[in-house]
């Protein structure tokens, strides 16, 4: 996956449970997705690579990243980071994968309404799951991944 | 309060017969009073007439001895005038005396004595008139010198004189016995009079105790009326929200529940992948040579994918709890939307849905009508008969062909009642509470199933402000009988 200029996207994987973290990893570079993940396990390490320590989003300045996000965090929920990164100069741009076990319609129709632009509920039968990543890297393979300001 | 109504009331009666009683009485004495007040009244009247009868005798025998004196005196024959019309009288008089005396036959022999000493008297008259008459004037003053006709007629004035105060005796008696009626009467009346008012005064006390009892029952029991609607109330907000915090929790609990079950079914498949590489090592003869060679293919094709197996129905399991709690949760806090729904329709909808299952067992589905139209949620509804239509095709008697029958029956208060009824292998009686419960099953556990159906069929069918009973059978069938309100409860919109 790469942006119009040839520069490497990076994944940044925001999800608290260690085991669907791998699943996910492993199943994106089946896949042949070879980007670069960055994994978080909790929000507040995720809002401090993405905003940098002064929280204004220079530090996720001229770089090309694309999120992958869990709505069950321990230490807040998915939505508010979303809605930090869609509120943000920098990362409003930033596309937005929200991967849940959650499927409450109106769970889905906020995240939507916040600005994600896939929202994939993770499948509890691991085929299904599996599947479902492969599809989404095979996704990431082809989309565009516009720079940050 | 203790207050002992029946002895009250019985007080009250009491005092109430105590007051008619004693009017009664009052009534009987005043009226025998009244009597013997009027039979003192006759005596007095008659003593009266037999006083004025005596008297007018004696005046008429005075009247007659005046004019003979007249006469006597002066030979004028215009002085008998007074003597002719008094010895006319005197006849007339006695009768007159004897009439009043004839209820008083015990005085006949004293009305004999004056009746002769009155006809003596005017015997003694007639003689010196009639000598007069003869002009022996000397021999008729000689006829009054004897004395005799003076000691007649006080003979008849002592005598008329004895039975007037005898008369009088009777009237004085008579007037005295009036009196001590009135008397009587009068301190009888007051008497009763003081009874009456002392029974009416204690009904009086005794009602108004009742009463003032009754004011503060009721007034105490609206408290407690009102009090007990607010605590119907309060415990029904605080159910309803144990009731929405139980869906809440339900609907998180079972979200973070399948997090794990992810990972768990994911690795197994890991795993699998991972043994499908160690079953291929497995080929190579060079593992025989291995000391713990032997163990390790046991391990790799027996043990390693049999433990993977149960791993995998176990997970597949909770995976299937999981999705029943959440889709039950999920319903609990799905609004209902109400619109009217035509049940002879709505049976054929869900009937054409099973039709091809009906066919291949042979069996037969029948609606019978009229149906009703229904204000309620047609979502709930089809889930609700969806389900026990499914559980009537799918719990049958192999080698019976399956009857079902919907209809409706008569019920009260304005509710619609469903019957399902079916000739599947029905319920034992000790399983009748079980089947309704989340994940319980009753009976030979020979189809798929996760016991949720009935669980979620009585959930729906509470939210739409109904209830659902069972009677059943073993071998023999099952009714479903459903009862549901003519239109939605508001109130079950605002949750």
């Amino acid at each position: 996956m790469t942006n119009s200029e040839g520069k490497a996207v990076q994944i940044v994987m925001i999800e608290d449970d260690a085991g669907h973290a791998r699943l996910i990893e492993k199943n994106i570079r089946r896949a042949g997705v070879n980007n670069d993940i960055i994994p978080f396990a909790n929000g507040t390490d995720a809002l401090a690579f993405l905003f940098g320590a002064n929280g204004s989003g220079e530090a996720s300045a001229r770089k090309h990243l694309l999120v992958l996000l869990d709505l069950n965090l321990p230490d807040m929920t998915g939505v508010s980071i979303l809605e930090k990164i869609k509120a943000n100069e920098h990362t409003k741009r930033t596309p937005v994968v929200v991967l849940t076990t959650t499927d409450d319609e109106r769970e889905i129709q906020r995240c939507y309404d916040l600005g994600a632009n896939v929202y994939i509920t993770k499948p509890v039968d691991y085929e299904n799951f599996a599947n479902a990543i492969r599809q989404l890297g095979l996704f990431f393979s082809v989309i565009q991944v516009p720079e940050t300001n | 309060m203790n207050t002992n109504y029946p002895n009250l009331l019985r007080v009250t009666y009491v005092f109430a017969a105590a007051g008619v009683l004693t009017l009664v009485v009052l009534v009987a004495v005043s009226f025998w009073l009244l009597e013997k007040t009027s039979n003192s009244t006759e005596d007095v009247i008659k003593a009266r007439e037999q006083r004025t009868a005596l008297t007018r005798l004696l005046l008429a025998v005075q009247d007659a001895e005046t004019g003979q004196r007249g006469y006597l005196l002066t030979g004028e024959s215009r002085y008998l005038e007074p003597y002719n019309v008094a010895i006319k009288n005197v006849p007339l008089r006695i009768a007159e005396v004897r009439d009043q005396f004839k209820d008083n036959p015990e005085f006949k022999p004293r009305l004999d004595r004056i009746e002769a000493a009155a006809y003596g008297k005017l015997k003694e008259l007639a003689e010196t008139v009639s000598l007069k008459m003869e002009g022996k004037s000397e021999q008729a003053l000689a006829v009054v010198k004897t004395d005799r006709g003076k000691d007649l007629m006080d003979d008849v004035r002592e005598l008329v004189a004895e039975q007037i105060d005898l008369v009088e005796t009777k009237l004085t008696k008579a007037i005295r016995s009036q009196r001590d009626n009135a008397v009587l009467a009068r301190w009888f009346t007051l008497g009763a009079g003081l009874i009456i008012l002392l029974a009416a005064l204690g009904a009086a006390a005794t009602i108004l105790r009742y009463t003032r009892a009754l004011m503060a029952a009721r007034s105490k029991m609206q408290q407690l009326n009102t009090g007990l609607e607010e605590r119907v109330k309060e415990r029904t907000a605080d159910l309803q929200r144990a009731n929405d915090e139980i869906q809440r929790f339900a609907y998180i609990v079972s979200h973070d529940l399948r997090a794990p079950l992810v990972n768990v079914m994911g690795y197994t498949s890991e795993l699998e992948s991972g043994l499908a590489t160690l079953t291929s090592l497995c080929e190579d003869p060079k593992l025989d040579e291995l000391e713990s060679g032997g163990a390790a293919r046991t391990a790799i094709r027996e043990d390693i994918p049999e433990s993977i197996g149960f791993i995998r129905t176990s997970t597949h399991k909770m995976d299937g709890l999981i999705k029943a709690i959440l889709k039950l949760s999920r319903e609990g806090q799905r609004i209902l939307r109400p619109e009217t729904v035509d049940l002879e329709e709505f049976f054929d909808t869900a009937i054409a849905s099973v039709q091809h299952r009906v066919s291949e067992a042979e069996g037969e589905i029948k609606v019978l009508r009229p149906m009703p139209t229904i204000e309620s949620d047609r979502l709930a509804l089809e889930q609700v008969f969806g389900n026990l239509i499914d559980n009537a095709l799918k719990y049958t008697v192999s080698g019976r062909a399956p009857q079902i029958v919907v209809e409706q029956v008569p019920s009260r208060w304005g509710a619609i009642v469903i019957e399902v009824q079916d000739n599947g292998r029905g319920i034992a009686p000790d399983d009748a509470e079980r089947v309704f419960d989340l994940f319980r099953r009753a009976g030979a556990q020979d189809k798929q199933g996760e016991g949720i159906g009935l669980a979620h069929v009585k959930t729906l069918v509470r939210r739409l402000g109904g209830e659902i009973t069972m009677t059943s059978e073993l071998g023999k069938g099952t009714t479903f009988r459903v009862m549901l309100p003519r239109k939605l409860p508001e109130k079950r919109n605002d949750e």
